[in-house]
């Protein structure tokens, strides 16, 4: 063996221990998140929902699907008309409620847990947890009242302040 | 306690027991400086942009097509004058092959307002266009660089009346003949020191109570009291815990009651549709006398104290100059029928109400191009005769008379706000406000 033929074959090992060296398994790895809601904080709504917005939501919220493009606008137009909004809203609502494609639930289901009812309500209409105060104020009025119906809570609810903000 | 300090503190108890219930909203003691005119005020925004020359100078075709021999009244119920005797072409149709719009509609009124009333026969708009014109009737200021779908800038005469005169909302009403622009935004300006809170009521009426108004409000359910007092209880109890501040009100506030008679109201609307209880003038053939009507139906239910109302059918003569001579003659009929109404079946609001009518502008002296079926020509609304407005106010403490002339203008559009304020009495709060146009005064001065 020669010089020239030993220096081939040092830098072939040399070159196959750089290449044994340079690669290593490749590791499988899965990234993930814990399952969490992110809710609403009712100090940061400041945007006000256009009347669209509102009525869009508000029908979606009730009935469960979406509103026509031809009912959205006759609706936009009689709200438009009334110089008090609030009004105006009161009435789309109680028209609504006067319809058989409502999605909400029994007066026995909100009296059957009052507490669960009252939480759903402040995530159904304003995408957070009710406060302590506003907890304990719900379910003994609710309690103490027993002509309340989930109609008027969810009247309540839609023709608030804090529904037309987001 | 002494003798002097008893006498003292007695003195001071029984003052504020009698002047507390005269405190009004702004902190001051008493409402009214001076004596009200009247108790009761209807402001008619009329109609959509009119030509001196087919209203007050009674020219009819003289002086817009060329035509010789065809001038004459074509508004009996407000202003005197023979009516024209050649061309007839405003009223309504006789049928039998005559011409149509050949038979004039019959005065309503036994006197026109100008035999009654005081008319300002030559004033000053202040813009040539309709949104600015209407908000100088309802702002009484000189600004002119408003935006449209925007409320006002400056206070309007409902928020004068609600802060200084202490109205409530259901004393101020306006009523919309529809929601182009920003007309149902009239009711009320976002203005710092006024606002919202202190905004009228408002319908757009051929929305509120026309087809779709029907559809969408008729059916809602009738709650009882014993309903809705859970229910506001419940949202006031929401809104308080969200803590809306007063400047990001978007709507007009009533009160819970308010709101429930309104509800009440309109509803009521519907089954007096049902019943063709509703009152109409004997010509309703245009959307101004669908507002009329509903005006007076708000007037027969809740007697405000103010009403406003706006007609702009007369706008047509854009493209149809025939169609305005129409329109102008059933505005002044359905103006007519509303004084009528509320001098016959108003019994609260009789003789003690007054009126005022206005046009929020006027129309061009020269003609554009389009003809319409009789070949007569069309009248925009840009130049310096569009500027010329008149005015007329009757009833209450109005004296018959004529302001002005031709060549005598007495008189702004600014004036009709300062007007309102001196008929009830508030007129140096209003013009201390600092938002009047600083020349406007009332016209009850201007006589």
């Amino acid at each position: 063996m020669n010089m020239h033929s030993s220096g081939k074959i040092i830098t072939f090992i040399f070159s196959l221990f750089l290449l044994l060296a340079g690669c290593t398994k490749e590791k499988n790895l899965t990234y993930g998140a814990a399952d969490k809601v992110v809710y609403e904080d009712k100090s940061q709504k400041t945007k006000r929902k256009s009347d669209a917005e509102y009525i869009s939501i508000l029908y979606t919220n009730l009935h469960q699907v979406s509103i026509s493009p031809t009912q959205l606008h006759k609706i936009q137009n009689v709200i438009y008309s009334l110089g008090d909004r609030n009004v105006a809203n009161e009435m789309v609502l109680s028209n609504y409620f006067n319809t058989s494609t409502l999605k909400i639930p029994k007066d026995s289901e909100m009296r059957g847990d009052v507490a669960v009812f009252v939480e759903k309500c402040y995530k159904r209409f304003f995408l957070r947890y009710p406060s302590e105060g506003e907890k304990t104020f719900f379910i003994n009025y609710i309690n103490s009242n027993p002509n309340v119906s989930v109609e008027m809570v969810y009247t309540a609810f839609s023709v608030s302040d804090e529904y037309q903000y987001y | 306690m002494n003798r002097r300090d008893f006498f003292k503190k007695t003195g001071m108890i029984t003052a504020g027991t009698v002047a507390a219930p005269y405190i009004l909203p702004t902190g001051r003691m008493f409402a009214r400086t001076n004596a009200p005119k009247a108790e009761y005020v209807v402001m008619v925004m009329f109609a959509g942009g009119v030509r001196q020359q087919e209203s007050v100078l009674q020219r009819y075709l003289d002086d817009s097509q060329e035509v010789t021999g065809a001038a004459g009244n074509i508004m009996p119920n407000l202003l005197t004058g023979i009516a024209p005797d050649r061309k007839i072409v405003y009223g309504t149709d006789p049928g039998g092959g005559a011409t149509r719009g050949s038979k004039p509609i019959p005065r309503i009124l036994s006197q026109s307002m100008e035999d009654t009333g005081t008319l300002f026969k030559e004033m000053s708009a202040i813009s040539a266009g309709h949104y600015v014109g209407l908000k100088t009737l309802i702002t009484g200021s000189l600004g002119t660089a408003q935006g449209l779908k925007t409320r006002p800038k400056y206070p309007t005469i409902f928020e004068y009346l609600r802060k200084h005169a202490g109205f409530a909302a259901l004393d101020t009403w306006f009523i919309a003949n529809g929601l182009g622009n920003s007309t149902p935004l009239l009711n009320s300006s976002k203005n710092e020191d006024y606002g919202l809170q202190y905004g009228g009521n408002m319908f757009a009426a051929p929305y509120t109570f026309g087809g779709v108004g029907r559809e969408i409000l008729g059916n809602g359910k009738p709650y009882s009291r014993a309903d809705l007092d859970p229910m506001y209880y419940m949202k006031n109890f929401l809104d308080q815990s969200f803590g809306l501040n007063p400047d990001q009100l978007e709507t007009i506030k009533n009160t819970d009651e308010e709101k429930t008679k309104i509800k009440e109201f309109i509803r009521a609307v519907f089954q007096r549709q049902n019943q063709g209880l509703i009152p109409r003038p004997p010509v309703t053939d245009n959307f101004d006398a669908v507002t009329i009507s509903y005006a007076a139906e708000v007037l027969r239910h809740f007697k405000p104290k103010f009403l406003t109302l706006n007609m702009n059918a007369v706008d047509g003569c854009h493209s149809n100059f025939t169609g305005y001579l129409r329109s102008l003659h059933r505005a002044d009929h359905s103006v007519g029928w509303l004084w009528n109404y509320i001098q016959n079946n108003i019994p609260e609001m009789s003789g003690k109400t007054i009126m005022i009518i206005a046009p929020e502008c006027g129309r061009n002296l020269k003609p554009n191009p389009i003809l319409d079926e009789n070949d007569w020509y069309a009248f925009d609304h840009s130049d310096a005769n569009a500027m010329r407005v008149w005015s007329i106010m009757v009833g209450k403490n109005v004296p018959k008379m004529t302001v002005g002339s031709e060549s005598n203008k007495v008189g702004k559009l600014t004036d009709i706000v300062p007007t309102i304020a001196d008929i009830f009495g508030v007129y140096d709060e209003v013009k201390s406000s600092q938002y009047l146009d600083p020349q406007s005064k009332s016209l009850f001065l201007r006589m």
